[in-house]
């Protein structure tokens, strides 16, 4: 027995959504941190500044919005990075043995969307819990990383893959305007196509779904496919960002950023909620937190425990809202 | 209503396929390097596992009420660090630094506890969360230096008794006691209850929350003993105390039988199990002369079949025969 | 005459949008079985959740061997010596028979558990009622006639002094019923009362004293089960004059046959199942909780594997086998719990709508929705069906019961199918709502689709059918024509009148 009591017909419910607005916070808060910023920090408000954060946060932007389609189906991927990682070591080293960098970038993409659709089978059709298919994922191709590159990162990369990625695009680098590109795509495909449908369903209710005919497993798999697939993306931007690959760089804090831009950006663990463009803020805002940190000269450390805290905050007010609101986890 | 298994191949497989393969890969590896077989190397394989058991016994706890901790390591960091820190820097007596690490731990493990069973956060993002948290004060507190330990400390983590080591005894101490505790008190009982079912555990009258929250507790308690002891070994306090040792006790502890579904499985001998599996492996691969960085690889494949025969199992268990309907 | 041990009085209880129980008052005595019957939904399960503690009244009183006491939890309730041994066993699977039978009560010595007594009390209240097992076996090794048997052991260690059996034989064979009622005698014998809630009339008479018969919330009559035929319990839980005028049917020409289930076998649930619909008609089918209607629909809609069988659709042009899952397959499922399984409650009703439509509604220029396409179709959806509400993008949870259900009925309406299951589509609705409903599932009809629907209200099911299947413990076990009356329905579902490969 439910405990919400149907509101009689004809009264106007559409204000009372208090679950709702913990998806507004992230924008607010960033709001208020751009303007404190740009209060506090002088050349904060520079295009050139602006063109630096969004180029800081193309890879992160990118694996976020990755995740945020797993997470919009009720599931997880903690294995996103891993694949970029892993993905970026079998490009890198492709070029770097003379190969061609437009090949290479195809390899990336496609090494990584391989990573995605293993994720996705072992979820959708062994039913396996993503938590754990994407933990063991992530150990498997983190291993593998480090065994092909025998821990070290992968030098030698050409420099015409470097410039070519980085380059202009009017004001803002490639891969500034492919995560733009990729957000915008990413946001109109899940919330106005057909998959995209299916895929709220399948988050909100996976078992009203099948019984709508929605091939919710194929929807599962491809969400997985999907992350894979722009973890891949994401490969090729920090490769030439970066201009090494492989290694341990930073790998362990990745994991935390890219679930953190996603749950701030508004998406839900719990599935069913979230788009990618709240994915996309979500990653500018753990940046401009990361810089804000560092400026006011806070440790490193100091950053994951902030960080920690924030999503543990951030998912607890969630449940509790959702509680209220009478649905169900 | 519950229903019989046969005992078919595939069960055999599922429930013993682990022991066998073991036992197979003891036989290769010995095959390969005659001295792998030899009651030296079975004690340095012991040693090297004393540890990750300790650490493993807490969180078998935790995933048999069905709910998950992937942040011992951090607990295990950053109690250690506030001990040895307590040590150096206000030059408490060191034994005493030592103990007043064991309720740092356990301390931690009450705020996993507190934001899980209070909070009602999901288990996997509260922990991921103190994963974080948890190592990034660790790091804040020792400044990430390395910080040796006193000699008179470090000699203990190569104690022997005769020819087996102190901590090899400790450890199965610890395996004695967790499994004395796991089938013969209340609270055992109760955290296999729980792991079987939350509402049906209410029902029958078990404390459900409290139950859940002393196993995170103790987690933490065991991750700070098993990070101790780490120290000891390595004589000193490194940055990396503790880095993936969450990953590895749950890898040991589904091998070892212990499901991820909770309600299964077993402390002895399921956590020797598992040790023994993984540092076979890894002292095996080593022996026969494979490079360092093959181990994650093939550690991270071992996890991705024993979660896969997790999920088997559990599956099996569900295909339940219901001719009632909910009333 | 000796005092009861069980007085309630005046139980009242009410859940959003159902007045559960309207006021009932029994007595029961020790040594006694009491059989609290009642078809479903009259509120037996709620009056003994009650006294089980899983559920508080809103009005009435409990008195416990002269004591009037309030019970706020089940261990309260156990406490008290009330055992409620339910349909679904609270047993724990991985558990070991020993450990499942004292999870409540470990006895002990020095902070450990000490198993050897604990043992001593098992086997003895196991031998109580005739059986030895081994007590270190898990429990899910255990036929479920056996794990029965441990629950009610539980029972004995507790010294319940009051024992609630809900419909304790759903799974049992017919040796295990003998043993279960073996068992009832010897607790009788001890002095326990015993209440016995069941739809089965057999049952009763063998095993019971007395009889408290509720329907629709209200207690109609309580006597000595010599005192009663099984007619006159038929009668009493189906009422005599309904007062609630239903749907007003009128006569329909079934057209061909559209849809022919050959030899559904799905093991465990469906028994070799076999039926065939026609165009225009409205198939009511019949039976008790557990007799696996549900399970006949998901079977049909391919979301439950079946092991055997198959479907035939004719659509003018010769039987065609279908593949229940397939895409083509032409009906549509109106499940029975519209929260759980049909709708997406945060979302609204264009969203909930359109759900099995979306690809109607593909834009051509790029491969997106189209919004108003989709919008327009919510509309008229809404207007036919008199959805009230206050826009399109209202989200589906504010709405009332039977609103909801309009939402699920018109998200299949949408795709125009051949043939419409609907389980309970009328539960948890009030009386407008229902007659709304009715209305939708006779013009369904009279369009020329074929509407199969399962209830529980034997007067809905009674009103709208064209003719009725009705099916015991997954077997379907008869056909009957419109003409059937009340107690033939009754009957045949209870399991009474000759039935096809009966037990």
């Amino acid at each position: 027995m439910r405990t919400t009591e149907p509101v009689p017909a004809g009264t106007t419910a559409i204000h009372r959504d208090s679950s709702q607005i913990i998806r507004f916070i992230p924008m607010g808060g960033l709001l208020l941190i751009l303007v404190v910023l740009s209060a506090v920090v002088p050349y904060f408000l520079s295009v050139n500044n602006f063109v630096s954060i969004l180029v800081q946060c193309s890879s992160l932007g990118l694996m976020a919005i990755g995740l945020t389609a797993v997470l919009i189906t009720g599931g997880m991927d903690l294995s996103i990075p891993s694949l970029m990682s892993f993905s970026a070591v079998i490009g890198a080293i492709f070029m770097r043995s003379g190969g061609s960098p437009v090949i290479a970038c195809v390899i990336m993409v496609l090494v990584a969307t391989a990573g995605g659709c293993l994720n996705g089978f072992a979820v959708a059709y062994l039913r396996m819990i993503p938590f754990v298919v994407t933990l063991s994922t992530m150990a498997v191709f983190g291993g593998a990383s480090i065994w092909v590159t025998n821990g070290m990162s992968v030098t030698g990369i050409p420099r015409g893959f470097i410039t070519t990625v980085m380059h202009d695009i009017w004001i803002f680098p490639a891969p500034v305007v492919v995560l733009i590109v990729v957000a915008i795509i990413a946001h109109l495909f899940m919330t106005r196509s057909l998959y995209g449908r299916w895929l709220y369903a399948v988050g909100t209710n996976i078992r009203a779904a099948r019984v709508s005919r929605i091939p919710a497993q194929g929807v599962l798999f491809g969400s997985y496919a999907f992350s894979g697939f722009v973890a891949g993306l994401a490969a090729i931007v920090t490769t030439a960002w970066l201009g090494t690959a492989g290694g341990t760089i930073g790998s362990e804090g990745v994991v935390l950023d890219v679930v953190s831009s996603a749950v701030l950006g508004g998406v839900s663990i719990y599935g069913g909620a979230g788009t990618a463009l709240g994915a996309f803020v979500g990653a500018i805002f753990i940046k401009l937190i990361s810089n804000t940190l560092n400026f006011v000269q806070a440790s490193y450390y100091m950053t994951l425990v902030v960080k920690g805290i924030v999503i543990v905050a951030f998912v607890a007010l969630d449940s509790m809202f959702r509680r209220r609101a009478g649905g169900t986890l | 209503m519950i229903v019989k298994q046969r005992l078919t191949a595939g069960a055999f497989l599922l429930s013993y396929g682990f022991l066998i393969a073991i036992v197979v890969m003891v036989a290769i590896f010995s095959l390969y390097s005659p001295n792998f077989f030899s009651l030296k190397n079975a004690l340095f394989i012991l040693h090297a596992a004393a540890p990750s058991m300790i650490l493993a016994t807490g969180v078998a706890l935790v995933l048999m009420t069905g709910k998950i901790d992937i942040s011992i390591g951090s607990t295990a960091y950053l109690s250690v660090a506030i001990g040895v820190m307590l040590m150096r820097g206000l030059h408490v007596n060191p034994i005493l630094a030592m103990l007043i690490i064991l309720p740092i731990g356990a301390f931690l493990g009450a705020v996993n506890g507190f934001v899980v069973v209070v909070l009602k956060v999901n288990p996997l993002i509260a922990t991921l969360g103190s994963y974080f948290t948890f190592r990034g004060l660790a790091l804040q507190v020792s400044n990430s230096m390395t910080i040796s330990i006193p000699a008179q400390l470090g000699n203990i983590g190569s104690l022997r008794i005769g020819p087996v080591f102190i901590d090899i005894l400790f450890a199965a101490v610890v395996l004695a006691i967790f499994q004395l505790i796991h089938t013969r008190t209340v609270f055992g009982r109760h955290v296999m209850a729980v792991g079987n079912g939350a509402e049906v555990a209410q029902k029958v009258g078990i404390p459900v929350d409290r139950t859940s929250f002393l196993t995170f507790m103790l987690a933490g308690l065991m991750a700070s003993i098993g990070g101790v002891l780490t120290m000891f070994q390595v004589s000193s306090l490194s940055p990396t105390l503790g880095q993936g040792y969450e990953f590895t006790a749950i890898a040991l502890l589904v091998i070892g039988g212990v499901s991820l579904f909770g309600g299964e499985g077993t402390i002895f001998p399921g956590i020797v199990l598992g040790a023994l599996a993984l540092t076979i492996i890894q002292s095996g691969l080593n022996f026969i002369g494979a490079s360092v960085f093959v181990y994650p690889l093939v550690r991270g494949g071992i996890i991705f079949i024993a979660m896969y025969a997790d999920s088997l199992k559990n599956m099996r268990k569900r295909q339940v025969k219901v001719l009632a309907e909910q009333g | 005459m000796t005092a009861p041990s069980l007085v309630m009085t005046g139980i009242k209880k009410s859940f959003p949008g159902v007045k559960a129980l309207k006021g009932v008052s029994f007595e029961a005595f020790p040594g006694e079985s009491l059989a609290m019957i009642g078809a479903n939904g009259a509120g037996k399960s709620t009056l003994m959740n009650i006294l089980g503690g899983v559920v508080q009244p809103d009005e009435g009183q409990i008195t416990i061997d002269g004591e009037e006491t309030l019970i706020h939890s089940p261990s309260e309730a156990a406490r008290l010596g009330i055992a409620f041994v339910h349909q679904e066993l609270a047993l724990m699977p991985t558990l070991s028979i020993l450990d499942n039978m004292l999870i409540s009560s470990f006895p002990t010595r020095n902070g450990l558990i000490d198993y050897d007594r604990g043992e001593v009390l098992c086997r003895e209240a196991l031998s109580r009622l005739g059986y030895e097992f081994n007590l270190r076996m898990q429990v899910r090794d255990l036929s479920p006639g056996d794990q029965q048997i441990v629950e009610i052991a539980r029972t004995l260690l507790g010294k319940s002094r009051i024992v609630i059996f809900d419909e304790p034989t759903s799974s049992l064979t017919s040796r295990e019923k003998e043993r279960l009622f073996e068992i009832i005698r010897y607790l009788k014998s001890e002095g326990t009362t015993i209440i016995y809630i069941t739809h089965l009339l057999d049952e009763i008479f063998t095993i019971c004293e007395k009889a408290v018969i509720l329907r629709n919330g209200e207690k109609v009559a309580q006597s000595a089960v010599k005192d009663l035929t099984r007619d006159g319990i038929v009668e009493k839980m189906i009422g005599s004059q309904e007062v609630v005028s239903y749907f007003q049917h009128h006569a329909r020409q079934p057209g061909p046959v559209l849809l022919t289930v050959e030899n559904f076998q799905r093991e465990g649930y469906l028994d070799n199942i076999n039926f065939s619909i026609h165009r225009g008609e409205v198939v009511g089918l019949w039976g008790l909780l557990g007799s696996g209607r549900t399970e006949l629909f998901r079977a049909m809609m391919g979301l439950d594997q079946i092991t055997g069988g198959r479907i035939l659709i004719d659509m003018g042009r010769g039987a065609r086998p279908i593949r229940p899952h397939s895409g083509k397959n032409p009906m549509g499922l109106v499940t029975e719990d519209r929260r759980t399984d049909g709708l997406l409650l945060p979302m609204s009703i264009r969203n909930n709508l359109s759900l099995a439509n979306l690809r109607n509604f593909i834009s051509r220029l790029w491969p997106f929705i189209a919004r108003t396409r989709e919008e327009a179709a919510a509309n008229e959806y809404v207007r036919k069906l008199n959805i009230k509400s206050t826009s399109i993008e209202q989200r589906v949870a504010t709405l009332s019961g039977g609103n909801q259900q309009k939402v699920v009925v018109g998200r299949w309406l949408q795709t125009s199918p051949l043939v419409f299951l609907m389980d309970e589509p009328t539960r948890g609705l009030d009386v407008e709502a229902k007659a709304e409903l009715h209305s939708i599932i006779s013009g369904l009809a009279d369009s020329g689709a074929a509407v199969m629907f399962v209830s529980s209200d034997l007067d809905e099911i009674m009103s709208l059918s064209d003719r009725f299947l009705v099916m015991v413990r997954g077997r379907l076990v008869k056909e009957l024509p419109r003409e059937t009356t009340k107690h033939e329905l009754l009957a045949t579902a209870s399991g009474m009148t000759g039935t096809m490969g009966g037990e």
